[in-house]
């Protein structure tokens, strides 16, 4: 199969040949990743050569992650979308500005040319707006049954803010808590999405990089270190990471339970289903942790970005109760908010 | 805070009478009550005690058996409530049995069980039926339809059960009931204004902190007279006649038997069985499944705890050997479950704070 009937052919499919390293793996590279990721550091070499020696801090973060979300898209994005969201978020969360990703592909044999041509035009959108460049990777195809559809790992690497240390040992009694939106939204989505349940809901997932939320954030403050801890809320939602944060800062988390932000309709899914919004995935929101001083200054920040907008301080951070994460309720008592167990949905990310 | 919860509330942490036990039966009241922290509000004097109301809990070991037994010798696919899955059995749980191969599939609602029975029609399908008046209908409207369409290979394992005998199995143990909102949905009030009579009292209860704080104040206010009472403290939903459309389906399919309650023993006509007339979807019939007697872990005091005789934290294996990460108890496996609500929101001290 040449280039140009690959494109021209709707039915066309990934097959073995495609990752066998031969014309065919050239082709569809050609075809399908460098024609949607092209910028001048995209390799067609074994290795990406970077010029890390011009980040000004001279410090770089690396990160990487693999995506295997069942279904490969759902309302609000699909996995080509959330394998660049997932990897520069968690170099923004780390106070860097996320600048090359590599990406690997484990594609299941027969996955239709045009599915891939979705996800890689997904992937170089996303890492557009994200301001980081996509610079080398890597395409594997597996026998049918042997990947579900279509598998991707990303790996990062962001050029750290001069004085960022945001980190999870670092918050402190005074420390307010935001997030950046109304939190559950992926989960949700994706339990919707996969029609175990017979529920309809118009739930669309929140995945969505942030980089640009918190440089705008260490810019608004005039002490980038005030910024005391950054986490994206994924698997296991915000819950999860509070208990996180908690654990290992050894401090107490008090929540306030009305202000936290969730739309009526993830609310609706969770009361169908018993679950607890707080512990469904996000792919787009952040648990910032700053001293009280500065969170109205954030919030207003985040506000005036897209992704943002539902920005709100939720709780705070207090000296009692070290390790543990309470609930302030509309009833005046202070419940524990319980630690996440093994039941949280597989395949979310 | 609203005025209804502030007024209930000031009731509650006001009370001065006389030592009460309050039992709710009902597994997400269990639930709601720890998630909301509502037994923090409550003085010394107000016992408030989780009896036999998560439908997992009480279902015995036997029952696990004969769904194992049913996936590995009779190789029929068994559909179930994700809960289910983890309880364990004399012999291990169905997600061991999954383990080593037996097809164990975890539903939502009983109709999905029969979709997938008309989906894969050279499996024998079997749904776990278990459940209260609230769920019951939900296997009835399952076997209707299986009916229907001429869906043959589904058929149900029942473990349903009625509460009217456990109120009343339970009542020297309790002082007054939290009933079940939605059980009462279904049964209506007639019964647990009848108990009144053998000197029962309670309170129907909504699962909103609003609503449950309203129960719980209507019964510490009424319980001052001393004499037995009945309020329906859920009107937005129940009604004096319940649901008879409901009880009608189940009427059609079901009929009463004995039935096992874990902790609690054999309590007569408790339990809801097929009728003869549908027999084939009888799975005890159609599989002539072997009588079990099951065997529990002789250390879990889960029997105790269903009849409040005793805390969570009392059984020697709560928090130790059984978490909710290694239940060894059904209580420890339901998020509805006493064991489980105590340990996800207490730890191993008393509901916090």
């Amino acid at each position: 199969m040449t280039t140009d009937d690959m494109h021209s052919d709707r039915d066309a499919c990934i097959t073995l040949a495609h990752g066998a390293g031969g014309r065919q793996t050239a082709a569809l590279i050609a075809r399908v990743f460098a024609r949607h990721f092209q910028n001048p550091d995209f390799t067609a070499d074994d290795a990406a050569i970077l010029p890390v020696g011009s980040f000004a801090a001279g410090r770089a973060a690396f990160t990487t992650d693999g995506f295997i979300v069942s279904p490969w898209q759902f309302p609000g994005g699909n996995i080509g979308k959330l394998s660049i969201c997932g990897t520069v978020n968690d170099l923004a969360c780390m106070g860097a500005v996320p600048r090359y990703l590599s990406c690997a592909f484990q594609i299941e044999e027969g996955f239709p040319l045009q599915d891939l041509e979705a996800i890689a035009a997904a992937m170089a959108k996303t890492a557009k707006t994200a301001g980081v460049r996509i610079v080398a990777g890597d395409t594997k195809v597996a026998g049918r049954g042997q990947v579900d559809k279509v598998f991707i790992t990303t790996t990062g690497i962001g050029e750290c803010m001069e004085g960022a240390h945001p980190s999870g040992s670092r918050a402190e009694a005074g420390d307010a808590i935001i997030v950046t939106g109304d939190i559950g939204r992926h989960g949700a989505a994706i339990l919707v999405a996969r029609r175990d349940f017979a529920i309809d809901a118009a739930i669309t997932s929140d995945c969505a990089p942030l980089a640009a939320a918190v440089k705008a954030m260490f810019d608004a403050i005039p002490d980038r270190a005030a910024i005391h801890t950054i986490r994206d809320a994924t698997r296991g939602g915000v819950g999860t990471v509070l208990h996180e944060i908690a654990a290992e800062s050894q401090v107490g988390i008090e929540l306030n339970t009305p202000a936290i932000p969730v739309a009526p309709e993830v609310r609706g899914v969770c009361g169908l289903l018993g679950l607890e919004p707080l512990y469904l995935a996000c792919e787009g929101r952040l648990v910032i942790f700053a001293p009280q001083a500065i969170a109205p200054t954030l919030v207003e920040v985040l506000r005036t970005l897209p992704d943002s907008r539902q920005a709100a301080v939720i709780g705070r951070v207090t000296p009692d109760f070290s390790g543990r994460v309470v609930l302030n309720t509309e009833i005046g008592t202070k419940p524990l908010l319980p630690e996440p167990s093994g039941e949280l949905l597989p395949r979310i990310c | 805070m609203n005025t209804a919860i502030e007024k209930a509330r000031a009731i509650i942490t006001g009370y001065r009478g006389p030592k009460i036990r309050i039992m709710e039966v009902c597994g997400t009241h269990t639930h709601e009550i720890f998630r909301l922290g509502i037994r923090s509000l409550l003085p010394e004097n107000v016992e408030l005690i989780s009896g036999p109301g998560c439908p997992v809990c009480v279902t015995p070991v036997s029952y696990i058996d004969e769904a194992i037994f049913l996936a590995e010798e009779r190789h029929a696919t068994i559909c179930t409530f994700g809960d289910l899955v983890r309880v364990p059995g004399t012999a291990g749980s169905l997600a061991e049995a999954r383990s080593r191969g037996a097809r164990i599939q975890v539903v939502y609602t009983p109709l999905d069980a029969v979709t997938y029975a008309e989906e894969h029609p050279r499996e024998e399908v079997v749904f776990l039926s278990v459940g209260f008046e609230t769920t019951t209908p939900s296997a009835c409207l399952a076997l209707k339809r299986a009916e229907a369409q001429d869906i043959a290979n589904f058929s149900l394992l029942t473990a349903n059960k009625t509460m009217p005998a456990a109120y009343e199995a339970m009542a020297s143990h309790t002082d007054a009931y939290l009933y079940p909102g939605h059980v009462c949905a279904i049964t209506g009030t007639s019964l647990p204004e009848s108990l009144t009579q053998q000197g029962i009292s309670g309170a129907v209860a909504g699962f909103t902190a609003s609503e449950l704080l309203t129960a719980l104040a209507v019964i510490l206010e009424k319980s001052r007279s001393g004499e037995p009472f009945f309020v329906n403290a859920y009107p937005r939903v129940v009604r004096p006649a319940g649901n008879p459309a409901a009880r009608a389906l189940v009427e059609t399919y079901m009929e009463p038997c004995d039935a096992i309650w874990r902790g609690l023993g054999t309590l007569k006509a408790s339990g809801l069985k097929i009728r003869s007339a549908f027999a084939p979807r009888d799975a005890r019939v159609r599989f002539s499944l072997p009588s079990m007697s099951g065997r529990e872990n002789p250390a879990c005091h889960c029997g105790a705890i269903l009849q409040g005789l005793e805390r969570p934290v009392d059984c020697p294996l709560y928090g130790r050997a059984c978490t909710p990460d290694h239940p060894i108890g059904a209580c420890m496996v339901s998020r509805e479950g006493a064991c489980s609500a105590y340990y996800l929101y207490g730890g191993l001290g008393r509901n916090f704070a």
